[in-house]
Formats: C-alpha cells, sequence, structure tokens
C-alpha cells in the first residue's frame, strides 16, 4: 500500500517525529480501550476511587454471569440471538444477491441499467426512515420479538450493496469457463452453483465480511422490535446498564468487554478484508 | 425473450426483500405522514396538518435539524481531518505502517453502542475526563460533560471523531494507492520534497476521493441514531437532540407514528438528493452507460 520506505523521508528526525505524531494517536485510540479492559478487572469502587491504576489484582467477580443474571442482563441470550440473526441475514443476503448480481453481469434480464441504477438509489435509503411501517408489517404478523423480524430486514437492506460489489465482480468473470461448463450441458442455473461460485469464495466472503459488523452492531431496529428481554441482541442488551440509578461500574466494564471481543476477534482476523472492502465498494478507480 | 424472463427469475428473490422492504415502506411512511395513527387505533386522516405542524409549531423540531446538521458538517470535517492526515503519515511507509493503520481502523469496527457506553463513564463527573484535569490541577474545567447543554452535543460529535478517523483514513488510503508512482518519480527527480509532493500533487489527485467521503459521511452524520441516543437520549433538554431520535421518540415514546413519518419522510428526501451526488461522483453513470 505504502510506496515510499523509510529511507525516503527526510531527515531522521522527521523520521521520529511521524512516529511520535502516530504512537499520540495510537494512545488516544487505544487507551479508552485498554481503561475498559483495566477497569473490567477492578471491583466497582476501585474503578472510581483509583480510575487511572492497573488493577490490584485481577477481579474476576466481575465477569461473574450470575451477577448479570441478576440484575436481567442475560449476555448470553443476547450473544446467542445476535449470533442467529448474523448467520441467518448473512445466509439470504448471499443466497439472494449472489443470484441477482449473477443474472446482471451474466444473463439477459430485463431492464439491467434500470436495476442498476435502482440499486444504486437504494443504498442510500436511510433506513431510518422504513422504521415505522416495518415494525408496524411485523406487528400485524405477531412478528415482534422475534429474530425473523430483523433478518429479513438486515438481508433487504444490504442487498443493494450486495449486488453492486457481486455484478461488478462477476462482470470480469471469465466468460469462457461459463461457455465451456454450458457447452458441457450445464443449464444456467447449475453454471453458477457448480462453476462460478466455488470460484468466486473470495469476494462472496468478502461481502459477508463487509455485512457483518454492520449488522452485528445493529441498533436502532433491534432496539423497535426486540422489546422482550429475551429476545434482545447484544447492542440493546447492553442498554440494560444504561438508566439504572445506581450503576455498577464493574460488572457493566466486564460486561463491555464481553460484548466487544467476538468483534475484536473478528476483526483480527479479518481486517485486511475489511479494509479493501471498504475502499473498493465505495471508490470506483 | 423467454430466455430473458427466465434469466430475471434470478432477479426475483432480491426484487421481493427490496420491494416488500424498503419500497413499500418508504411509500407506507409518506402515506402515515398524511395521517394521524397511534398504533392500536385506525389511521385518521388529516392532510398536511402534520406538516404544517412540524414546520411552523415545532421548535424542538428546528432545534432537532440544527443538531443533526452541525453534528453532520462537524464530525465530518473532524474525521476527515484526522483522516487524511493519518493517511498522509501512513502512505509515506515509515516502518511498522501496517500496525498504524491496524489500530487506527479498529474502532470503527466496534459497536457505536458499546462504545458511547464507555464514553458516558469517560465523561462522568467522576470519570476519566475529570479526574484526568484534576490530576492536572485544572479543576476549574470540570464538567457534568454530557449534562451541561453547552457542551453536551460537542462532546457527542468528538466520540465520533474518536470512533471514525480511522474509517476516512482508509478511504484516503485506497484513493492515494490509485496514485501512480510515476508521478512521485518524475517529481522527485524534478527536485520536490516530500511536503512539495504531497501538496502539489497527492492533494489534488484526491480531489474525487474528499467528495465521495465527503458526502457518504454527511448523510451518515444526518442519520445517526445509536450514538446520540446512547450518550444522552437526546438530552439534556434536548441539546442533543436529533433528527433520528426525534422521530424515534415521536414514534415510540408518546405514539404519535403519523408525525414521526414526517421525519422519516423528510431524511428519505435528503438522502435522496446526496443519492444523485453521490451516484454522479463514483462515475457509476459511466458504467450504467457500459451496460
Amino acid at each position: 500500500m505504502a510506496r515510499f520506505k523509510s529511507n525516503d523521508i527526510g531527515t531522521p528526525f522527521v523520521n521520529a517525529l511521524i512516529i511520535f505524531v502516530l504512537c499520540i494517536w495510537v494512545i488516544m485510540q487505544l487507551y479508552p480501550v485498554f481503561w475498559l479492559f483495566m477497569s473490567s478487572f477492578k471491583p466497582s469502587l476501585e474503578v472510581r476511587a483509583k480510575i487511572f491504576a492497573l488493577p490490584r489484582s485481577l477481579y474476576l467477580e466481575n465477569y461473574n454471569f450470575a451477577a448479570f443474571n441478576k440484575m436481567n442482563i442475560t449476555l448470553h441470550i443476547y450473544l446467542k440471538n445476535s449470533i442467529v440473526v448474523a448467520a441467518f441475514s448473512l445466509t439470504f443476503l448471499t443466497i439472494v444477491s449472489v443470484l441477482a448480481a449473477y443474472g446482471i453481469a451474466k444473463l439477459k434480464v430485463i431492464g439491467k441499467n434500470i436495476f442498476i441504477v435502482a440499486f444504486l438509489g437504494l443504498m442510500g435509503v436511510p433506513v431510518h426512515g422504513l422504521m415505522i411501517p416495518i415494525f408496524y408489517f411485523f406487528v400485524r404478523l405477531h412478528l415482534l420479538d422475534n429474530v425473523i423480524g430483523l433478518i429479513l430486514p438486515y438481508t433487504a437492506f444490504n442487498v443493494p450493496f450486495a449486488v453492486l460489489i457481486l455484478q461488478s465482480y462477476f462482470r470480469q468473470f471469465p466468460d469462457d469457463l461459463i461457455d465451456a461448463a454450458r457447452i458441457d450441458g450445464c443449464s444456467k442455473r447449475m453454471t453458477l452453483f457448480q462453476v462460478v461460485i466455488p470460484i468466486s469464495l473470495g469476494a462472496i466472503s468478502s461481502v459477508c465480511i463487509l455485512n457483518f459488523i454492520g449488522i452485528w452492531n445493529e441498533f436502532l431496529f433491534a432496539l423497535v422490535m426486540m422489546r422482550d428481554n429475551a429476545a434482545k441482541t447484544l447492542p440493546v442488551g447492553l442498554m440494560g446498564f444504561k438508566g439504572r440509578y445506581v450503576v455498577q461500574w464493574g460488572p457493566m466494564m466486564a460486561a463491555l468487554v464481553i460484548a466487544i471481543i467476538p468483534t475484536i476477534i473478528f476483526y483480527f482476523i479479518f481486517h485486511r478484508n475489511l479494509m479493501k472492502g471498504i475502499s473498493v465498494g465505495a471508490i470506483k478507480g | 425473450m423467454r430466455e430473458q424472463l427466465a434469466d430475471t427469475t434470478f432477479l426475483l428473490p432480491a426484487i421481493i426483500f427490496i420491494v416488500l422492504f424498503i419500497i413499500w415502506p418508504i411509500i407506507q411512511s409518506l402515506a402515515l405522514s398524511f395521517f394521524r395513527w397511534d398504533g392500536v387505533g385506525p389511521w385518521k386522516f388529516i392532510g398536511l396538518y402534520n406538516y404544517e405542524k412540524m414546520f411552523t409549531r415545532d421548535k424542538y423540531f428546528y432545534l432537532a435539524l440544527k443538531n443533526t446538521v452541525l453534528f453532520a458538517v462537524v464530525t465530518t470535517i473532524g474525521e476527515m481531518s484526522i483522516g487524511l492526515v493519518l493517511a498522509i503519515l501512513i502512505d509515506l511507509g515509515i516502518r511498522g505502517w501496517k500496525f498504524f493503520r491496524f489500530v487506527f481502523f479498529l474502532p470503527v469496527a466496534l459497536s457505536q453502542v458499546a462504545i458511547s457506553l464507555l464514553w458516558v463513564r469517560i465523561y462522568a463527573r467522576n470519570g476519566l475526563i475529570n479526574r484526568l484535569l484534576e490530576i492536572l490541577h485544572l479543576e476549574s474545567l470540570h464538567h457534568v460533560w454530557l449534562g451541561d447543554a453547552r457542551y453536551a452535543l460537542w462532546c457527542v460529535c468528538l466520540v465520533s471523531i474518536w470512533q471514525y478517523g480511522g474509517w476516512h483514513m482508509i478511504f484516503f488510503l485506497a484513493g492515494m494507492q490509485n496514485i501512480d508512482s510515476q508521478i512521485y518519480e518524475s517529481a522527485k527527480m524534478d527536485g520536490a520534497t516530500t511536503m512539495r509532493r504531497i501538496f502539489s500533487f497527492t492533494l489534488p489527485l484526491l480531489k474525487n476521493v474528499f467528495f465521495i467521503i465527503i458526502t457518504l459521511s454527511l448523510i451518515l452524520g444526518f442519520k445517526n441514531f445509536d450514538l446520540v441516543y446512547v450518550l444522552t437520549t437526546g438530552g439534556p433538554a434536548h441539546a442533543t437532540e436529533v433528527l433520528a431520535t426525534q422521530m424515534y421518540q415521536h414514534a415510540f415514546d408518546v405514539h404519535h407514528y403519523g408525525y414521526a413519518s414526517v421525519i422519516g419522510v423528510i431524511m428519505v428526501v435528503v438522502a435522496l438528493i446526496f443519492s444523485i451526488f453521490y451516484i454522479r461522483l463514483t462515475g457509476y453513470r459511466k458504467e450504467i452507460a457500459e451496460l
């Protein structure tokens, strides 16, 4: 990504200055998170009393799930719900957008241009504006507090973006492979599933990775749809810590740590993918 | 012709999802804005009453609008500045740039809810910031940050800037990657210093990226809900109220669904305008033409 190696930067002084500035910002970015981790290992009183100090000892009581349950913050349930919603949303999203993208890119679809323009326009729709009708839709179906109430909208909201990315990728997919498959007798559907997709797993997984973050962290719709405690996803569940008259800092810190660890692990594994996807998705060179 | 119909079925699932959960709700939102509805009874047609009330008699609407625009602009400027500086520094390729890029992009992936809950503690009366001021003997600067109407919105903006500087950075880095090295080579041969290179070559060539990131950032700032809701819920006394939180409260706190839909409509209209800019900027027009 960077094209200049360190010997290209003026004097060693400038080099050191740059690194110094960057390090300062690293501290600014990481310290809050570091403080969070540290605080989670202190009993509540110590968190407030000795706010900057390292924990005196690894106080693990904050991580006691039973304590969470007593506060009616059932982290394990929230985690489960988030996982279910994310898994199904991404699955549906993949199926729907791969089909559509392939159709637009390689097949004789009626009115291709209209679809692309439509998807582009839909990408910009603020889904907040759709909150009420969608809420009402699921209320009438008695599907409030049901994960399907999140899975279907999440899929729909991410389809335009996913289709646009995938169709761009499929357009560059070599036609020879497709023709060869067709000549060998594959139907269009078979060609897609047995030839194109196995080769395109990289692009498809990229789409999933990109959309996972948005789905996992989504808050507004989850807040609106999931009222019952047993149905809440992680972001909504965490709100249980807000608005309490007497806030227990210790357990809250621990809960936040537990909540962001999956994201951090995900980031550690997929950060390159994420970075590439974000820039490619928006900058059409 | 038959082949065309069969091929179009590939798009059917996508079409169903989009019509059902995006297009139809937009129409419903628009329709609902002309009615009064409390969630249980029937819809009561009241024409432009909601619009009239919101534009002429709702002072909180204009406050929320002002805050929303302010938030979007301030966070865009802040995030972009930081992102650009970071991108320039990282693009220089000093040792360890990969580590820096990794760290700076990390907050972007985290949940706004989790970050906001953390920052509530940082901003608390006995939280990190005030304690830091104490240690530096600057107690006079003590504030109840999120509870002070003068500073609350700025504090909220700060959290967003903290979180999303890295996002802008990645965009700029990608744009910089697209710049042909040849340009730098010839510039260097002509004796250009690094600073000169940055200002005379890199920045102008990033013009397109600038426009794209500004558009994206403004629209995202405009519809922000999570950060504001978790940090302050629009308080204190509506000081940090934004359009999204207003809409949520009108709909789900007081159950004026028709009234809330007006805000929904406004947001969709504004987004549409931005979308048009965006399509022109990213060159999708060319892509459409290619089809």
